[in-house]
């Protein structure tokens, strides 16, 4: 579902109480429109997350984005038994898987997102996991699931 | 890297001051802060009108350093800071400030209050709900504190080991902690105890995390030459430094094995005379269990994932805690885990007091050298050596 009609305003808004700002609001549009974008220096190659103006190992300003294909591994792995509202996060119903990802083709790159549609197997350190989306408020959110190997 | 240390022994830790700590305090921050203030300044032999400097710490609850300075009617005041919170960056501007001449006697003062969000009995208190804000907005974070449970996983993968050393770090602050009069909580506490606490970011539970608290810790820096002859031993830092490892987004920081921690410990021991073997004091930082882990690890007292072993290996069963070679206590106060939550401050303190010999019942015999390491993997790690003069 494509939404290239938002303003700056309507990003800004429907993705609170994340941070849009000037650097972050490519990386923002990008959920948007169902895309991962990570930073990635047109001079040297170099590819980072969060979104900053200048690439940390050239000091080229030359940067735009380039999308991940999102097949990654878990790098960190933690269950929330309580914390932060959001909607749709029930920590009555079980606790709220919270991972943190290094993608295959841009290694030491990661994303903190959710996992669905896991076991409780699923949930540990090391596990292959696929990029998919969820929707939370009206708006696409990056989110893993297991990728799958069997099944 | 600076390996340089021009001010080597030279500031003195003159004074302390501590309210103590409890779970129910029920007066205001600048009140426990100002108690706090006025014991730290009298131990130094000082009055009002010797100090002209403020560093007071960003905590939530906290006050401006002016108001402090107006508080206790400070008639001239030169050097004044509020740096973020996590003791060593307050206590390294007042260091600096004092060895550069901006001040020569600085009052650094740490407030404590549990919050809204940490706390339900704060939650339930008129009073604090000014504080209400700085919750994390999203679960799909790591950032602040929930990093070091997902760093905890990262532990208990890659080296294959259990939440055992994590457990005996916190039973061994809990016993230190039966040992000292200022600390919140001091019921004894298992191994059993540890792995039936509820889980609050998995693998992370209640026991794993500092406990919140009401109270104030307080030190006056001065050069050693100008501190009062108040007939005890001076305590002179002998080293003092932050690292930051880059990234350090807490979850794009490169590895256990590449943190911040790493560049602290790197610059210490470069700037430093003695190292850990030498230390009679050793105060590690405690907010979680995970991040003393780290320090025992990269100090090279265990290899990587060594942290049970090492802490068994050490174990004085009788004594349900760890005297390494016998001798060396890991926060002989208790720690932010049992004594409360100080962000380091209280290492401080404690450290101080066990050079001086005024530790009591949980006394180090002849502590000349302390080393103290606080904060955590990414954006507060810290360390300083002191020793006694």
């Amino acid at each position: 579902m494509s939404t290239p009609t938002l303003t700056d305003a309507d990003l800004v808004e429907r993705y609170a109480p994340l941070t849009v700002d000037k650097d972050t609001a490519d990386f923002y549009r990008g959920w948007a429109e169902r895309e991962l974008r990570i930073r990635h220096c047109t001079e040297c190659g170099h590819t980072w997350l969060p979104f900053r103006p200048i690439c940390p190992r050239c000091w080229s300003f030359a940067v735009d984005h380039v999308v991940v294909q999102g097949d990654g591994t878990v790098h960190l792995m933690m269950l929330l038994h309580q914390g932060p509202p959001a909607p749709g996060v029930d920590y009555t119903t079980g606790p709220y898987p919270v991972a943190t990802v290094e993608f295959a083709d841009h290694p030491g790159v990661r994303l903190t997102a959710t996992i669905v549609d896991a076991r409780p197997e699923d949930l540990v350190v090391g596990r292959a996991v696929s990029l998919t989306w969820f929707e939370r408020n009206g708006m696409p959110h990056p989110a893993f699931r297991p990728t799958e190997v069997t099944r | 890297m600076s390996t340089r240390n021009p001010l080597k022994d030279q500031i003195a830790i003159a004074g302390i001051g501590s309210t103590g700590f409890s779970r129910s305090s029920d007066v205001s921050g600048l009140e426990l802060l100002v108690r706090a203030s006025v014991e730290a300044i009298r131990d130094a032999g000082l009055t009002a009108a010797d100090i002209d400097g403020v560093v007071v710490p960003g905590e939530p609850g906290g006050v401006n350093p002016g108001v402090l300075a107006t508080a206790l009617g400070l008639p001239r005041v030169t050097h004044f800071a509020r740096p973020v919170p996590v003791a060593m960056f307050s206590m390294l501007d007042a260091v600096h400030a004092v060895h550069s001449g901006a001040c020569d006697a600085a009052l650094v003062a740490f407030p404590y209050l549990r919050l809204p969000w940490n706390s339900r009995s704060a939650a339930n208190d008129p009073f604090r709900r000014h504080l209400a804000h700085g919750v994390q907005a999203v679960p799909e974070s790591i950032a602040m504190a929930p990093a070091y449970a997902a760093w905890a996983s990262r532990y208990l993968a890659e080296y294959g080991v259990d939440r055992d050393g994590f457990g005996l770090v916190a039973v061994n602050m809990r016993s230190n902690a039966a040992r000292n009069p200022l600390a919140a909580i001091t019921t004894p506490l298992t191994l059993d105890d540890y792995y039936a606490a509820r889980m609050i970011r998995e693998p992370l539970g209640m026991l794993d995390m500092d406990l919140p608290v009401d109270g104030a810790d307080a030190f006056v820096v001065t050069r050693a030459v100008d501190a009062p002859d108040v007939g005890r031993p001076q305590v002179v830092v002998h080293a003092i430094t932050t690292g930051l490892v880059t990234p350090n987004d807490e979850d794009q920081v490169p590895g256990l094995d590449r943190h911040s921690q790493h560049i602290v410990l790197d610059t210490l021991r470069a700037k430093s005379d003695f190292w850990i073997d030498d230390a009679d004091v050793v105060c590690l930082y405690d907010g979680f269990t995970v991040i003393t882990a780290g320090w025992i690890e990269n100090l090279g007292w265990a290899p990587p994932g060594g942290t049970a072993d090492f802490l068994r290996e050490h174990w004085v069963a009788a004594e349900d805690r760890v005297l390494v070679g016998g001798r060396v206590q890991i926060n002989p106060h208790g720690g932010s885990l049992s004594e409360g939550a100080t962000r380091g401050s209280g290492h401080v303190r404690e450290a101080v007091v066990q050079l001086r010999g005024e530790a009591e019942g949980r006394q180090t015999p002849d502590a000349r050298t302390a080393l103290v390491c606080t904060g955590g993997f990414f954006f507060n790690s810290q360390g300083l050596t002191l020793r006694r003069a």
